[in-house]
């Protein structure tokens, strides 16, 4: 079985009306058998900027002190905040670094981002294991539970939803996507980032 | 130097995946069976109409999905089955009694398979929507919507929220309805196909939708579909219709 898929879980996010949404389950398990359900894989990076980091469980963590270190340190070297934009890249550059014996992670990036106008500007993207960026205008998936999470975020999203409507939505996308899939689901949470705040829920969600 | 034989192998596959998608609902007094008419091998499309969905009797549907040359084979042989029926019997057979007559000719073949997933959509004697699904070999079930073929994966989970309203809350002192309305099941049967369409490459070109009405039902729900065509020739009884719909041919 694939690296990719022995810990099991998914992420999704979501563009609204001068807001972004992202939600994972919290499910770790080796193969069939559940190990915890309460395994965080989307971190804060700044105050409007989060990523999700499905994949192998060893790797989300390694990743995750990874950016962790790099974004203070161009924090301090820069005196600015990371853009997501900027952060994304430099994402992708770590993984692509690895590009012959990768990370087994397919990571999701959501933020809002300052134009030059000091305006702030949605921002959602997700890359493979090596790497490759896909920036998407409506919705952004992954993990074991992807193919599932397409087909209800298809059905489900629609263009500028209001932050509590667009948490509806990505709610009721990653819950019905992960009832389908037996390596994610055991718990969800879902982060709604708006321009001034960021609204975190844990869902009750199906445990079986 | 003498040249020595070496074994070899050769192997012959008789399967092949022909992609596209199928799905049925069932309403209180009606159900709807659809297909995509996309058939393709591989990166191959073969051909942009090729029916999944085909009437069996005036009450009966069957969406077959898999290898298409085993469906149509299989289709083939219960429309003879059921011929064999109505003139020993002289009345078409009973839903429920279809779908025992398919595990049974899915079960005759456990150890060289037909490599077809049917659902079979229709009216039950008692007058309500039903819906059997099938597995290759004749495992079957009776539901109230089931989706198959390659974008299963996409088309299920979203049919369990908006038709069993999983992880839904019904609003306080309301709960949810059982039953569909006929105007809001085609509107999701829609969505499905052409978010499937959407994200997967098998599935594309047409979507044909049947609807089954139980007798006497009358046509409320249909009025004001656009092309709608009426396959029964009698208002007596039950009745099928059909709705073609284009989707994305890329």
């Amino acid at each position: 079985m694939s690296a990719l898929e022995y810990n099991g879980g998914s992420v999704i996010a979501m563009v609204g009306k001068d807001c972004v949404a992202i939600a994972s389950d919290l499910r770790l398990g080796t193969q069939a058998l559940g190990i915890s359900s309460n395994f965080q894989r989307v971190f804060p990076m700044t105050d409007r900027l989060y990523v999700g980091l499905p994949g192998l469980g060893t790797d989300v963590t390694t990743l995750y002190e990874r950016f962790r270190y790099r974004v203070n340190m161009y924090t301090i070297k820069e005196e600015r905040e990371i853009n997501p934009e900027t952060f994304a890249h430099m994402v992708s550059s770590t993984l692509y670094q690895h590009r012959f014996g990768p990370y087994f992670i397919e990571p999701v990036v959501a933020g809002l981002s300052k134009s030059p106008t000091g305006a702030l500007k949605p921002f959602i993207a997700a890359m493979d294991l090596i790497g490759c960026i896909n920036f998407a205008k409506d919705f952004v998936v992954a993990g074991t539970a992807s193919s599932k999470l397409y087909g209800v975020a298809e059905g489900l999203w629609e263009p500028d939803l209001e932050p509590e409507d667009l948490f509806e939505t990505i709610s009721q996308t990653l819950l019905n996507a992960v009832d389908r899939d037996a390596f994610s689901g055991w718990g969800a949470v879902v982060h709604v980032i708006t321009k001034d705040r960021v609204i975190s829920r844990t869902l009750k969600a199906r445990m079986d | 130097m003498d040249s020595i034989a070496h074994p070899t192998q050769r192997q012959f596959n008789p399967y092949s995946d022909n992609g596209g998608t199928i799905l049925a609902i069932a309403g209180a007094d009606f159900t709807v069976i659809a297909g995509d008419t996309r058939q393709s091998e591989g990166y191959s499309i073969q051909t942009r109409y090729a029916p999944k969905v085909f009437p069996l009797t005036d009450r009966a549907v069957l969406a077959v999905n898999g290898f298409a040359a085993d469906g149509n084979m299989f289709v083939k042989k219960v429309k003879q089955r059921l011929e064999w029926y109505r003139h020993a019997h002289s009345k078409d057979m009973p839903l429920r009694a279809i779908a025992r007559l398919i595990q049974t000719m899915l079960y005759a073949r456990r150890f060289f398979p037909f490599y077809v997933y049917n659902i079979l959509g229709g009216i039950e004697e008692d007058g309500t929507g039903a819906v059997y699904s099938f597995d290759p070999v004749g495992s079957y079930e009776r539901e109230a919507c089931r989706a198959a073929g390659a974008a299963q994966s996409l088309v299920q989970p979203f049919l369990d929220n908006q038709i069993y309203f999983n992880n839904q809350q019904p609003a306080p002192g309301t709960s949810h309805p059982v039953h569909l309305p006929l105007p809001t099941i085609l509107s999701i049967v829609i969505d499905s196909f052409t978010g499937a369409t959407e994200r997967h490459i098998e599935v594309g070109d047409g979507l044909e939708m049947y609807v089954v009405l139980a007798k006497g039902r009358g046509v409320q729900g249909l009025e004001d579909v656009r092309g709608v065509q009426e396959l029964s020739v009698t208002e007596e009884g039950e009745r099928i219709f059909v709705i073609r719909r284009d989707l994305k041919k890329d």
